[in-house]
């Protein structure tokens, strides 16, 4: 199977469980991932009021983010527990889309490495889900990798990979979760997958 | 501004292999106790504002006049030398695989990207004319023509500079650089050519001349070349 073969590299990059239901607990976890990533509302409603008490319109993205938590963590568990049976839905779905997606300009094999995309791309997607932080997706992953797929001519590749991406989590996810989704790795491929 | 210094980044040693590391809180680390911001490669950085490009640029004229030009140039291009071979050092060590084993563009991207999350501005490479010895690089946001607006004439020497250092070092083969369009003009973006001296002195000329950007590069597909 493609999907064990590739196992033990896509395994290291496995992000840590979410177990956090409560604020209180997410509100320690926020202080552990600012360590390495930044709430970009967060951030920066705690600069804009500085010296003064937030306005209501001010607090309705913290508001919202709060109705919605349970369904986000929700979603990103189920995401991370079903992600090998996505990804290689994913990847069947593309094959049949484009038989030779997967063969490089040489034509070398390229389904491990296109896996190994995949897996970050669907990773970096349900810490956005979770975080409800499109920002830093785009700030530390997919400013840059548009940049590399269109110096790799994958552009195409991206564009197939996330529309099946769309395809193969509606089937698994109710649809209040697929809302949270699908919008995400909709901005992925038009990000990564339009040439200009 | 950056310099290259033998410092540990410590996003880095915990994911020393992780290619999307150009964010801002990624790419730069801060330290408040020794006072210094060093990025993802090593070399230490220095933030500066405006005001000092201004300042560069105006007291550079100042001091030397009309070689203010010839001046920046030349300091872009010893940067962009002693840059290719810091780069070649990065880019084996992060990718495990030699800089002329590696696809083209995608060489010149991860090139690019420290520059980039610096604030040089993002860039886009035209590589279409390069069988004929010539090609065109855009810059968008360039920092020392943003600073200084609409002056009328093209001012990123400095990025010319650092191109013709850059390329002549990784081709190795000696090309020049010129500024054909500025944002400095009043046009949107900054448009270099890059390629032998011939061709530089060229466009030079017809730029004297009164020759827009696509003027020049019309006449180089064309052949036409300074006689």
């Amino acid at each position: 199977m493609i999907w064990n073969e590739s196992l033990n590299t896509i395994d290291e990059i496995r992000p840590p469980r979410f177990y956090a239901i409560h604020i209180h607990t997410f509100v320690q976890r926020i202080a552990l991932l600012r360590e390495f990533t930044m709430l970009s509302q967060l951030e920066r409603l705690s600069r804009e009021v500085d010296g003064r008490y937030a306005s209501d319109a001010e607090l309705t993205f913290m508001i919202d983010y709060v109705r919605s938590f349970n369904l986000r963590v929700q979603t990103y568990q189920k995401l991370q527990e079903l992600e090998s049976t996505i990804i290689q839905q994913t990847y069947n779905r593309m094959r049949s889309i484009d038989p030779q997606i997967f063969v490089g300009v040489n034509r070398e094999d390229l389904t491990r490495k296109c896996l190994y995309d995949m897996t970050c791309g669907l990773r970096a997607t349900a810490t956005a889900v979770l975080l409800n932080d499109l920002d830093t997706l785009q700030e530390r992953l997919l400013f840059w990798l548009q940049t590399i797929m269109r110096s790799l001519g994958k552009t195409h590749t991206c564009d197939v990979l996330y529309s099946s991406l769309q395809e193969v989590v509606k089937q698994h996810l109710t649809p209040p979760q697929a809302n949270l989704v699908c919008p995400i790795l909709e901005l992925n491929r038009r990000i990564l997958g339009s040439v200009t | 501004m950056s310099i290259t210094l033998e410092t540990e980044h410590s996003i880095k040693k915990k994911y020393p292999k992780r290619h999307n590391h150009y964010g801002f809180r990624d790419f730069f680390q801060f330290d408040p106790d020794k006072g210094t911001i060093v990025d993802w490669n090593g070399s230490q950085n220095i933030l500066t504002t405006e005001d000092f490009i201004v300042g560069l640029v105006e007291g550079l004229q100042e001091e030397v006049g009309d070689a203010s030009a010839a001046t920046m140039y030349t300091i872009g291009c010893e940067w962009g030398t002693k840059d290719a071979f810091f780069f070649e050092k990065w880019f084996e060590k992060e990718f495990d695989r030699n800089v002329r084993q590696t696809n083209l563009m995608f060489l010149l991207e991860t090139w690019w990207w420290p520059f980039t999350a610096q604030g040089w501005g993002r860039w886009e490479v035209d590589m279409g004319d390069r069988k004929q010895g010539f090609m065109f690089i855009n810059i968008f946001d360039s920092a020392v023509a943003r600073t200084l607006g609409d002056v009328g004439k093209p001012v990123c020497y400095l990025y010319a500079g650092l191109f013709a250092g850059f390329f002549t070092e990784l081709v190795k083969k000696q090309l020049s650089c010129i500024e054909i369009q500025c944002y400095s003009m009043g046009e949107t973006y900054c448009k270099f050519l890059l390629g032998g001296q011939d061709r530089i002195d060229a466009a030079a000329f017809w730029m004297n001349e009164g020759a827009t950007a696509r003027d020049i590069e019309k006449r180089l597909r064309a052949g036409d070349i300074l006689r």
